[in-house]
């Protein structure tokens, strides 16, 4: 390396007039956190202690640590060229990781990757997330429940007992004081008599009506829906293990009104790399390249797929999964339990990908719809996800744990009115908010504590029903 | 009847205290139920109950329900993208900029689509045409892409009938039939895209006999042909409407249907507007015409001159000009005495603004075109208020060719003939003559969208894409290109036009191979000819930036000109229409134009802004006051009546309205209808009477004639759907008892006078309602002062409120309101159709508009003042006026309507039981009632798929035409109420945008469908907590006034006062 002094000062005093003019534009733990989910979460597992396409970025400091900072940013804005260098870190890495490729980002400056490394450093070292506590007590309701409905049991018991040992006394009474008692009812004739048979008829026809309304207005409200989905996705698997940002997938949540389904195109940004599942190994996986027309066993989207006759799509996909139950049960040939394991998983596939309105195996993947508000309801994502940064498991429940996803929440309008009543409105730093002057004054004075959604007319009715 | 009103009126009804209609006009539903008395036998619906009944459907409801709730969940699919294109993000709009080429129309215009449906048009303020505004058809043009009469395919005759063919059999037997001896004619409306002309002349290279004829439906040929002769330019010239203190409109309907309307009307306004109420200033208007047009009625003086008087006026006008600026005088200009009167005013101020004064004329007549370019040359006016830099390219046909064609094909001397996207077989009088000699044409070949009268009478139909499916170029005005682009992948199997004519040439400059074969071609025209000259780096960048701007526009070269047309020689040519006992003028329609667009139903139920008419032309007669208590209309016809029309040995039955204005001797009506094969809404509306245009000795169309006869009552329309009488507001009546001036909108209110008090209202502010506030410029000053104590009385009256405290809570964050200036207001209807686009409200059809039924959220209300011969017109938009001490709200029982913090009247659909207590009380009847399943909401199979119409079911049901609905919007169901909702779905998106991007709110954030729709302005919504904003500058204006102020309902929409600049000596 040639070492002109003049050069290396010049460098060094742009260097710090560089450090100079950058200090305003501080790394920042916040910054590094959008950059992560829009750069970097595609393939690093967000709580960055598992791998996952990626390795866990967990540590990248201290891994990078023989070696100069400039290695490093240069290793994340071009790993190849590094690797082609033969620099020995990359070397290292590539022998570990090869063939998954990271992606190059060339116009990230060093503020950015000092920024991402804050956000790293500030996950790694978090305690477990804490368990959102929506829901939470629910349990110790339902058996104090129980409680209620065992005492209230034993107290009918006690004051029939009570009823009776009154009635035997009084006439006991009677005839001790030489009265004729009036004859007394068995209990039984006492329970048929035409006055209770009259009142058990009169709360039957109140429960009836009761429970008719309250059935009328829950009518079409499907909390609980967990329907079999055409593919066997598991949250628990991508959200929960992998700790993919629900965002990632559902990137419509931050932008637009609908939290958007996945394309298979974003799918395939990871399922190109990993091709066989944990749970259900390619029966579930090749569903999506059956889907997008991607032929996995040449690593290559097929062209003009959707011009291909069904045999030929059943020549290409059974191919792959015959390979790779071959590759994972050390076998030569397929033996009966394979050729009937091949068949299955093809016809799953089939079943899946079509119905009754579709009968091209190419073409979208046709979810179930499980979240289903009507037509006269506006609900936005992005207002609420980007504008009232609310988590998406306080309505979707704890979707990092669901095998098989269900509405967790009623969508009913008391439960949209509840909320809006309670929650507060994220009035700091956004200058949209200064429209309100009156609540800025009380909040400031002390006079109010918040200003719930309500406050800002979040009950109106045109806010949602237009 | 004395000639001077001094209030305001709608029609001879209301003027004349006509019984029937005071009976019935404080009744918001003028009908009695049940419905099923005025339903048809055909439409049977059970209204009636008994008891029985009752209990029966209870048990029958009770029973399904059972079932019902037994039954599973329908199961919903959600359904993504395979390969989600990038610019797309599910539930968010996109917007493309592109252009309305549409007969002669061109607007420019953002198309909006979501999921990649366009459903909405807006303008397209980077336009130096257009400049942003809309017109009602180009809002409504959105409909026409999804028109289920649309071609799926292309089409060979077989038989009497199309069968389906495939685009090789049709280029097959273009190209096995035509070689270079071939007789060829390609029948065209203006070709106004550069490059769909290179295509042709491709065309007419390969094949040297082929001959272009290109006809206007509505033909400005004589305007086209002085110009040619008298300065050497064959085009329209470049009008500055703006720049002009004096307009005089000869027969043309410049701000409704003229040329360029869009561009005409914003310039008109830019004079129209009152800044400064201390300093008024604004420009004068005259109109000479025979029939009361658009842009007549926006007129400060009207001169009505009859069709035998035109030519003879056009003459007087340039003499009486030619005296005053030193012009040799011509023979001839014998006019009564009382237009020469009039005219002579108008060549008064004509002089007195020399250049600086416009004279434009729209009759056919080539002398009478020279004429007025002698008056326009006499004053100065060239270089100034018209110039020849950026001409129009709009109109360029010539229809005399049309004749000689007619001729040849009788002749059989034409081998094959190429129609490209016109009609001539319905615009032409000779059309059934000219679809019979085209029948007998050996190949004949349509590109029409649809199968109308001059397709039916080809041997292919060849469809090509709507233009909101294809690419393109216009170029509407010298230097000013637009680019059109596809906002959606074709819906079916057609292809675009100018790749049609560039395959049947062969041409080698198209790659056939390529994905877009035409749009290689395009880009490759731009880059040769715009391209070098733009100053760009790259032809890359040069045509993104186009794409994304959709229009491209280099400065108007200057042009000199020499004036040396003979006026000599012309006044001797000009038009001479015998007088007659009747005499008859035929006009465009705002709404439907020529007739193409017939079959699209937001048109055809827009009411014309005159004569209030929608769903067919109506015979405009004029009235007289018959001197007792009414005004007749001619031979005793009244609004709705049946009369036969004779002109030569034509007959047809058409319906009849008495229109104010209409000069007594003549009478008018509108062209484009009666369509045989207009399809599925347009054939059979109206009447067609394209067959009486004659041809004056050039081969020009003539609109006026003479010696039509018109009979008595022949009985009654079916169906009669003018809307001038719905939904009235303020109609004063006297009171037969007392004799006293009462209020006959609310005659309830006024008869309950048991205390004496209420009566008239305190002040008579039930009787002195203040609906139109309006003055002439000489007048402003005093007009201001008494405006300004007149509502301070209205407020002092209101200061009492039981709605105490609400007033500080509409201080906090936002508060909308709307101001409209009646000044710029032309009265085109754009608003009213963009605000049919934007909230999916339902098309009715004729029998119910004629029902009262229509359901627009937006009217436009159309008033006469002053002379009852020839009265001023005030156009007044009217929608929900978001009161804050809304009269709707208290009495609705359950609570459906009622007020939201940000000062909106807010309509929950779903909780309405349809009461209509809420249009009961409105006093300014801006709600409707849905009273039947109008947009067939409550139909079962809406899930079914794919995209094909089932005749079966009702217009928009099909989900063709669904595609057009507004996904932001509920579509509203049977049995609810609905209104203007100040577009609230724009309000909270422009809210959302806002947040998102953590500023405060502005102005462009929320833009109401009508304000963005308005081409001249008039139209302004805002924030009125917005210190800063539009609104609260509009809101400034001394002559605000808010419309039934004195009711105190405090409502939130200003109106600024019409002001008029008459010439009260002429």
């Amino acid at each position: 390396m040639c070492c002109n002094p003049l050069k290396v000062r010049s460098l060094s005093i742009l260097l710090l007039l560089f450090t100079v003019f950058s200090l305003h534009a501080q790394p920042s733990a916040e910054e590094g956190k959008t950059l992560f989910r829009n750069t970097c979460a595609a393939c690093h597992n967000k709580n960055m202690k598992a791998d996952l396409t990626g390795p866990a970025l967990g540590g990248t400091e201290e891994n990078w640590a023989d070696y100069p900072r400039e290695d490093l940013y240069l290793w994340i804005r071009n790993s190849q060229g590094m690797i082609a260098d033969g620099h020995p870190k990359a070397m290292e890495l590539w022998n570990k990781w090869k063939p998954v490729v990271m992606i190059p980002n060339p116009d990230m400056t060093d503020e950015q990757i000092e920024s991402i490394m804050l956000y790293i450093d500030q996950e790694f070292n978090k305690a477990p997330d804490v368990v959102i506590t929506t829901g939470a007590g629910s349990d110790d309701k339902s058996s104090k429940a129980f409680l209620y409905w065992t005492l209230f049991a034993i107290l009918i018991v006690v004051s029939v007992v009570l009823w009776r040992i009154i009635g035997n006394l009084n006439h006991i009474a009677a005839v001790n004081a030489g009265e004729t008692p009036p004859e007394q009812k068995t209990l039984f004739e006492k329970f048929t008599s035409k006055g209770a048979v009259s009142f058990l008829i009169f709360v039957l026809v109140i429960l009836g009506f009761y429970n008719t309304a309250i059935n009328g207005i829950a009518f079409g409200r499907q909390q609980g829906y967990a329907p079999e989905q055409p593919i066997n996705f598991s949250h628990a698997v991508h959200a929960g293990e992998q700790g993919i940002d629900c965002q990632y997938c559902h990137d419509g949540a931050r932008r637009s009104r609908h939290s958007v389904i996945p394309s298979a195109n974003t799918c395939m940004n990871c399922h190109r790399a990993v091709k066989s599942g944990s749970t259900y190994g390619t029966a579930e996986i090749t569903k999506i390249f059956a889907s997008i027309g991607y032929d996995p066993s040449t690593d290559k989207y097929i062209e003009n797929y959707n011009t291909l006759s069904e045999d030929t799509i059943k020549t290409i996909y059974t191919k792959w999964i015959e390979d790779q139950y071959l590759a994972t049960s050390d076998k030569t040939e397929l033996d009966s339990r394979g050729n009937l394991e091949v068949k299955n998983q093809w016809e799953g596939i089939k079943s899946s990908l079509t119905n009754e309105f579709k009968s091209e195996i190419p073409g979208p993947i046709e979810w179930v719809r499980i979240h289903h508000l009507p037509d006269h309801v506006t609900y936005n994502h992005s207002q609420h996800v980007t504008v009232g940064k609310l988590e998406c498991q306080q309505c979707h429940g704890k979707v990092e744990e669901m095998e098989v996803l269900q509405q967790y929440a009623p969508l009913s309008m008391g439960w949209c009115v509840n909320c809006h009543r309670q929650t507060e409105v994220q009035f700091a730093g956004n200058e949209y908010y200064e429209a309100y002057g009156r609540y800025h004054d009380e909040l400031a004075s002390g006079v109010r504590d918040k200003v719930t959604v309500e406050d800002i007319g979040g009950l109106e009715c045109q806010k949602c029903h237009y | 009847m004395k000639a001077e009103q001094n209030g305001t009126w709608v029609g001879d009804k209301d003027l004349t205290q006509d019984p029937d209609f005071m009976e019935y006009s404080h009744k918001e539903f003028n009908e009695y139920l049940p419905l099923v008395d005025s339903l048809g036998d055909n439409r049977s619906i059970e209204v009636g109950a008994s008891r029985r009944d009752f209990l029966k459907y209870l048990g029958f409801g009770l029973g399904a329900a059972t079932i019902a709730a037994g039954c599973e969940t329908p199961l919903k699919r959600a359904i993504p993208y395979v390969i989600k294109p990038d610019t797309i993000v599910p539930g968010v709009a996109t917007y493309y900029a592109s252009s309305i080429v549409n007969g002669g129309d061109f607007c420019s215009v953002l198309v909006k689509t979501r999921e990649g449906r366009p459903i909405k048009v807006e303008g397209n303020d980077m336009s130096g045409v257009t400049k942003g505004g809309t017109s009602a058809r180009a809002q409504a043009f959105v409909l026409s892409l999804y028109d289920t009469d649309r071609f799926r395919g292309p089409k060979k005759k077989e038989g009497d009938a199309f069968v389906d063919a495939s685009w090789d059999d049709i280029d097959a037997a273009v190209k096995g039939k035509l070689n270079s001896r071939s007789q060829i004619r390609i029948v065209t409306g203006t070709v106004m895209s550069p490059t769909a002309q290179k295509s042709i002349d491709e065309f007419t290279a390969k094949y040297p006999n082929a001959k272009v004829i290109s006809y206007d439906p509505i033909s400005s040929a004589a305007l086209l042909r002085a110009n040619g002769t008298d300065f050497g330019i064959r085009a329209v010239p470049d009008y500055h409407f703006d720049k002009a203190k004096v307009v005089v409109g000869i027969q043309a309907d410049f701000l409704g249907t003229w040329i360029s309307p869009i561009e005409y009307a914003k310039d008109y306004v830019e004079n129209r507007k009152i800044k400064d109420a201390h300093k008024p200033e604004m420009s004068r208007h005259f109109q000479i015409e025979t029939y009361m047009s658009l842009t007549g009625s926006n007129a400060d003086n009207r001169v009505q001159v009859k069709p035998s008087q035109v030519g003879s006026s056009i003459v007087y006008l340039y003499n009486a000009v030619a005296a005053k600026t030193g012009g040799s005088r011509v023979r001839g200009g014998d006019v009564p005495s009382e237009i020469a009167k009039a005219l002579d005013k108008v060549a008064e101020n004509l002089n007195a603004h020399r250049g600086e004064s416009l004279v434009v004329c729209g009759t056919n007549n080539t002398a009478e075109q020279t004429l007025v370019n002698a008056i326009n040359h006499l004053l100065g006016n060239y270089g100034h208020t018209l110039d020849f830099g950026a001409v129009n390219y709009m109109r360029k046909g010539d229809e005399s060719e049309l004749i000689s064609l007619l001729h040849d094909m009788q002749e059989g001397k034409v081998d094959a003939v190429f129609v490209m996207g016109c009609n001539p077989a319905f615009d032409m009088p000779f059309g059934n003559t000219f679809a019979e000699a085209l029948a007998g044409v050996d190949l004949s070949i349509s590109t029409a969208l649809t199968e109308d009268e001059t397709t039916a009478a080809c041997k292919y139909a060849a469809p090509a894409h709507h233009l909101l499916e294809a690419w393109g170029d216009a170029e509407p005005k010298k230097g000013h290109y637009g680019l059109i682009q596809p906002t959606i992948a074709p819906l079916f199997d057609s292809r675009q036009m100018e790749e049609s004519m560039l395959v049947w040439a062969g041409s080698e400059n198209l790659d056939v191979a390529s994905e877009q074969p035409y749009y290689e071609y395009l880009k490759k025209s731009w880059e040769a000819d715009l391209f070098p000259s733009s100053g760009e780096s790259s032809f890359r960048a040069f045509w993104d930036k186009c794409l994304h701007n959709g229009v491209y526009e280099v400065a108007p070269t200057h042009a000199e000109i020499t004036f040396s047309g003979d006026v000599n020689a012309a006044a001797g040519k000009v038009s001479v229409v015998k007088a007659s006992e009747h005499e008859i003028t035929f006009f465009e329609t705002v709404a439907v134009g020529s007739g193409n667009s017939a079959n699209n139903p937001w048109l055809n139920e827009m009411p014309d802004p005159v004569t209030r008419c929608a769903w067919g032309n109506y015979l405009a007669v004029p009235l007289t006051w018959n001197g007792v208590n009414a005004f007749d209309g001619l031979n005793g016809l009244e609004d709705g009546d049946l009369a036969d029309l004779t002109i030569g040995e034509n007959t047809e039955r058409v319906p009849v309205i008495k229109q104010f204005g209409q000069m007594q001797g003549t009478v008018a009506i509108g062209l484009g209808f009666g369509r045989t094969k207009g399809g599925r809404a347009g054939t059979g509306v109206g009447v067609n009477v394209q067959k009486w245009l004659t041809t004056d000795d050039e081969g020009l169309m003539q609109y006026i004639t003479s010696g039509a006869q018109v009979s008595d009552k022949q009985g009654k329309e079916e169906f009669y759907s003018a809307v001038q009488y719905h939904h009235t507001m303020g109609v004063k009546g006297i009171d037969k008892a007392t004799q006293e001036v009462i209020n006959a909108d609310e005659a309830a209110t006024v008869f309950n006078t048991y205390f004496g008090a209420v009566k008239q209202g305190p002040q008579g502010s039930l009787v002195e309602r203040s609906i139109i506030r309006r003055a002439n410029l000489a007048d402003v000053e005093g007009f201001v002062h008494d405006l300004v104590h007149e509502r301070e009385h209205h407020q002092h009256l209101n200061d009492q409120s039981i709605y105490a405290g609400y007033k500080e809570l509409y201080e906090e964050g936002h508060h909308w309101g709307m101001h409209i200036d009646l000044n710029a207001c032309t009265g085109c209807g754009a608003c009213a159709v963009a605000c049919i686009a934007e909230n999916n409200v339902p098309v009715v059809g004729k029998e119910e508009v004629s029902r009262h039924h229509e359901m627009t959220w937006l009217r436009i209300d159309r008033y006469y003042y002053g002379d009852v011969e020839n009265p001023s017109v005030v156009y007044q938009p009217m929608m929900c006026q978001h009161c804050d001490n809304a009269p709707c709200e208290n009495v609705c029982p359950v609570n459906a309507t009622n007020h939201s913090s940000e000062g909106l009247n807010q309509m929950a659909y779903n909780r309405c039981v349809g009461t209509r207590y809420c249009a009961n009380n409105c006093p300014y009847k801006v709600r409707r009632f849905n009273w039947l399943d109008y947009t067939a909401a409550d139909l079962w199979p809406i899930n079914e798929r794919g995209i094909d119409a089932d005749a079966d079911v009702p217009w928009a049901a099909d989900n063709l035409t669904r595609m057009v609905l507004n996904p932001d919007v509920t579509v509203r169901a049977r049995g609810v109420i609905e209104k203007c909702s100040f577009c609230v779905q724009r309000l909270q998106e422009g809210k959302l945008r806002a947040k998102t991007e953590m500023r405060s709110l502005r102005d462009a954030d929320v833009k109401s469908a009508c304000q963005t729709a308005c081409p001249t302005g008039a139209i302004t919504f805002g924030d009125t907590n917005n210190k800063k904003g539009d609104l609260n500058k509009k809101l400034s204006s001394p002559l605000n006034y808010i419309v039934l102020e004195e009711v105190n309902t405090d409502a939130s929409v200003n109106y600024q006062a019409r002001i008029i600049n008459k010439d009260i000596d002429a």
